[in-house]
């Protein structure tokens, strides 16, 4: 990849945390808890995004960000109080920094009308001097880009008084001026900081006249590239007071000395601190370097080159004296390094320290080895076992010692995928507001148990389901205010999402105190869409759950948010892939709760070991209700070659596994072997037939399709104890493949074709 | 920092690489050779990625004849496809002196059983004959090309054909 695409890719990265940073700090003010500390957290996380947004020269994204920051500047210096109504702007102005992320990332577009209205409200919260205060920051940005354009190959410049002149209209007669003595630390460039930002942003102040000080530059022998020589002593005429000043060196003052003190009279351009006597220029090409480790190799020693070049330059033409020398651009000339540092806020330092990012194959291979060494250590106990040594043997002591050990790394090397829950649950807030904002809703959600870890397939798949049922909650369950307050609610819904375990599975909820679920309503739809009988008599909880039938809308108005034909049964069907189950379960007049239970990884399943004809084949757990010794008079033949099985007086089709799945031939003897009872989800219950019960274990799951492809009946593969491969059942297509197969062999040959695909 | 100038650094070392394999192929290439029955076959040296010997496959239900099962390769789960089969040249009679070469096939690994592993073969790609029409769509669909090596004919199969079809999972 391309450097700058790797950087710009880290820089998104990064983004989507300080993204997400910035949406529970504000969540926090929201919730009238955070302090100062937790301001300065969010104006740093938007502050970053601008920083490296500037770098990338994504405009758009940039000129939000500061009109953002600007506002936020004004919280964190108390001009603007931290007050819900100000917080809920600010979070609607995250979601659209978000969008504007993404866009930058070219993903989908931002709402350019959304946008400027938000900006707008943004200004209106902190008044006029921010909207002035804009202007000038836009003009920093353009430098950044500007910059970064012209890339090292600018270096040309001529030696050129200092200054950064400020519009004369700002400059009044009586202004207070300041002398500012400036000098950073190697600390401060190492951390990426620029001089020349520094001072933009204080000539956005007031009026500046920059000296630039370079006693200290050593010969160039001497010089350490990485070492900062120069220091600065500014003048500044500004009626804002030495706390705006102190403001612009906010996020330095830890990486120089500085001084600042009142002058009174405003100081004249040709000051005399204005020429030093200093061959500045030789200085210069140093700064580069050292504030841009990052250039490749080679460009850093074309700059060496470049730097001794003008070094001899500036001793032939001027072997006395220049006069010192500070032009903008050349201040300026570090900026790109800066650009590489796109988020060099405090808090993605210490980040640093505790996480890594490892790419998940990396991780999903040392799983794979691991499941390796524990089928290996089950085979060398087995073996070791068979040769007849004594459990006291010095070999039998090892060996289970390395049991104890390869297990635990089984279980840390599973815990490093496991991750809490929280990555999917703060991606909802923004999903509530913008749904309560469409239905005109106003809803509060709490979260609960986000820490709860789980497998990350898990994670990945989590939240297409959990945004139906939020999105269900509040379109469905909540009622309009209006409605609420006449039913002596409040007028605020709350959507509550919690997650927890619950023997060895997470269960997440997701409830609203709304209306509940209309048990008639619901009846009544069931049956004009032909769903139910007419004479069927349902149970609460049947009639509750009939909401996750295919076609099934209860919204009288099929809506934008839940409506689309794609309803409830999606969200089941989902989940069932993912081996959970749903269910709800509804209150009436108090609301409504979905639950819904996964395993915590998908990465290994419980599963019954069976024996079919010789073959070896795992059963989840799961689908399994119990498992039954028929009785030959329990076994009714029904049809040709179809049979069913008397439970408790009800008759369960049989399957015979070994023939659907073609290992064997010929005619089923219904009556040898035994019966696994399942439960499936789409054909209702059934009955397994297979040889042999060889026991329960937990496995570790691989999948066919990587190698191969879909199997039908077959969900995916493991690897035994004796280091053979053992097919998973998919219990559900099992029972699918056995109903496509006798509508095959019962369809006339012209309808045949196209199904044989 | 220092992250992204190893990531750079490799980056370009990688590609250097990359370009000296590139040319090195373009002028010659190296194939393994092996027997099926009397006939010989063989597939690019660079696609092999391990020589094994015979393991019993776990038989897989719903697939073609050709397709024998699924072995496991240190973790991962390894289709088996008898070459034999697949080229209508008869089942394999596999035996403890059966070999399976364990090929990359675009982003899978397969394996492929076959009688026994004969040569390396470094030849130039001028020596690849291309293959007479025969009249036989099998040797259309599999065989890419001829060679003849000290006497002997060899045909180079054509990796990519294999593995079944997969329309039926695109459908």
């Amino acid at each position: 990849m391309d450097p700058l695409e790797a950087i710009k890719a880290t820089f998104f990265q990064e983004c989507d945390e300080l993204l997400a940073d910035l949406e529970s700090g504000l969540l926090e003010l929201e919730g009238g808890g955070g302090d100062i500390e937790t301001v300065n957290a969010v104006f740093r996380a938007v502050h970053s995004v601008k920083g490296g947004a500037g770098a990338f020269g994504l405009e758009p994204l940039v000129r939000f960000a500061h009109v953002f920051e600007t506002t936020l500047d004004d919280m964190r210096s108390g001009k603007l109080a931290t007050e819900p109504a100000a917080v809920k702007v600010m979070l609607r102005a995250a979601d659209v920094l978000a969008d504007h992320v993404s866009a930058a990332r070219g993903q989908g577009v931002v709402d350019e009308a959304g946008s400027l209205r938000l900006v707008a409200e943004l200004k209106a919260l902190c008044g006029g001097p921010a909207a002035a205060g804009a202007d000038g920051d836009d003009e920093v940005v353009m430098v950044d880009t500007e910059v970064e354009d012209d890339g090292f190959g600018d270096f040309d410049f001529t030696p050129v008084i200092v200054e950064i002149d400020a519009p004369a209209e700002a400059v009044a007669a009586a202004t207070p001026t300041w002398r500012i003595g400036f000098k950073p630390s190697r600390a401060m460039y190492a951390k990426a900081n620029e001089t020349a930002l520094l001072l933009r942003e204080l000539d956005r102040i007031g009026a500046c006249q920059v000296t630039l000080n370079a006693d200290d530059l050593p010969d160039f022998d001497a010089l350490d590239p990485e070492e900062s020589y120069f220091s600065w002593i500014i003048d500044i005429e500004t009626d804002q007071g030495d706390a705006a000043i102190r403001e612009v060196f906010e996020f330095v003052e830890d990486d120089c000395e500085i001084t600042i003190e009142a002058t009174g009279a405003p100081v004249s351009l040709d000051d005399p601190f204005a020429s030093l006597d200093t061959p500045a220029l030789a200085a210069d090409p140093e700064v580069e370097p050292e504030a841009a480790p990052s250039a490749p190799d080679d460009d850093v020693m074309a700059l060496l080159e470049r730097a001794k070049l003008a070094a001899a330059e500036i001793q032939a033409t001027t072997p006395a004296a220049a006069p010192a020398a500070a032009a903008p651009r050349a201040a300026a000339a570090p900026a790109p390094a800066a650009a590489l540092h796109p988020a060099d806020g405090g808090d993605a330092k210490t980040a640093a320290g505790t996480t890594i990012r490892v790419d998940l194959e990396r991780v999903d291979r040392l799983i794979d080895l691991v499941g390796e060494l524990v089928i290996n250590q089950a085979m060398l106990t087995q073996r070791v076992g068979e040769s007849g040594l004594a459990r006291s043997s010095t070999v039998s002591v090892g060996l289970e010692d390395l049991e104890h050990l390869t297990r635990e790394i089984q279980d840390s090397v599973m815990a490093i995928r496991a991750q809490p829950v929280k990555s999917v649950f703060q991606r909802m807030p923004r999903l509530v507001r913008e749904v309560a904002a469409m239905t005109g809703k106003q809803v509060r959600l709490t979260t609960e148990g986000e820490n709860t870890e789980v497998d990350k397939t898990v994670i990945e798949r989590l939240s297409d389901p959990l945004i139906h049922m939020i999105r269900n909650a509040i379109d469905h369950g909540l009622e309009n205010p209006d409605v609420r307050v006449a039913a002596g609610k409040p007028a605020e819904g709350v959507v509550k999402l919690c997650a927890l375990h619950r023997s060895g599975r997470i269960v997440i909820e997701v409830s609203d105190d709304g209306a509940g679920i209309n048990r008639e309503r619901v009846k009544q739809i069931a049956l004009n869409k032909g769903l139910i009988a007419p004479d069927a008599t349902l149970t609460d909880e049947e009639t509750d759950n009939l909401i996750f039938l295919p076609g099934f809308s209860t919204a009288a108005t099929v809506s934008d948010i839940s409506g689309r034909g794609v309803g409830m049964d999606v969200v089941r069907r989902q989940v069932q892939a993912l081996g959970g189950r749903i269910s709800i379960t509804s209150n009436p007049g108090k609301g409504s709760t979905f639950s819904l239970s996964l395993p915590l990884t998908l990465a290994v399943l419980d599963g019954m070991v069976v024996g079919v004809s010789g073959h070896t084949l795992v059963t989840p757990l799961t689908a399994i209700i119990e498992t039954l010794q028929p009785k030959t008079n329990d076994v009714r033949l029904l049809g040709p070659n179809g049979a069913v099985l008397a439970v408790r007086d009800a008759y369960v089709p049989l399957v015979d596994v070994g023939a659907v799945l073609g290992y064997s031939k010929g005619p089923t003897d219904w009556t040898t072997g035994v019966v696994l009872l399942v439960e499936s989800e789409v054909g209702g219950r059934a009955a397994l037939l297979v040889d042999a019960i060889q026991g329960q274990r937990q496995v570790v799951i691989k999948s066919l399709e990587a190698n191969y492809q879909r199997v039908e009946g077959i969900a995916a593969a493991t690897i035994l104890g004796d280091g053979r491969v053992a097919l998973i059942l998919d219990v559900d297509a099992l029972i699918d493949v056995r109903r496509k197969d006798a509508r095959r062999s019962a369809a006339p040959p012209a309808a045949r074709l196209p199904l044989a695909s | 920092m220092s992250n992204v100038t190893s990531l750079d650094k490799s980056g370009l070392d990688k590609s250097a690489l990359d370009k000296s394999g590139l040319q090195k192929a373009g002028r010659r290439r190296e194939l393994i050779s092996f027997r099926i029955g009397p006939q010989e076959f063989c597939v690019d040296i660079m696609s092999v990625r391990e020589i094994r010997g015979w393991t019993a496959a776990t038989p897989l239900p719903q697939s073609p004849d050709y397709v024998r099962g699924v072995i496991n390769l240190r973790g991962a789960v390894l289709p088996i496809i008898d070459l034999a089969a697949r080229l209508e040249l008869g089942d394999t009679d596999a035996t403890a002196r059966s070999v399976i070469i364990v090929t990359h096939i675009g982003p899978r690994l397969v394996g492929l059983l076959v009688d026994a592993v004969s040569d390396i073969l470094t030849i130039t790609e001028d020596q690849v004959q291309p293959t007479p029409d025969i009249a036989c769509d099998t040797v259309r669909e599999f065989v890419k090309g001829l060679l003849a090596v000290e006497g002997r004919m060899i045909s180079w199969v054509a990796l990519e054909r294999v593995l079944p079809e997969l329309e039926a999972e695109a459908a």
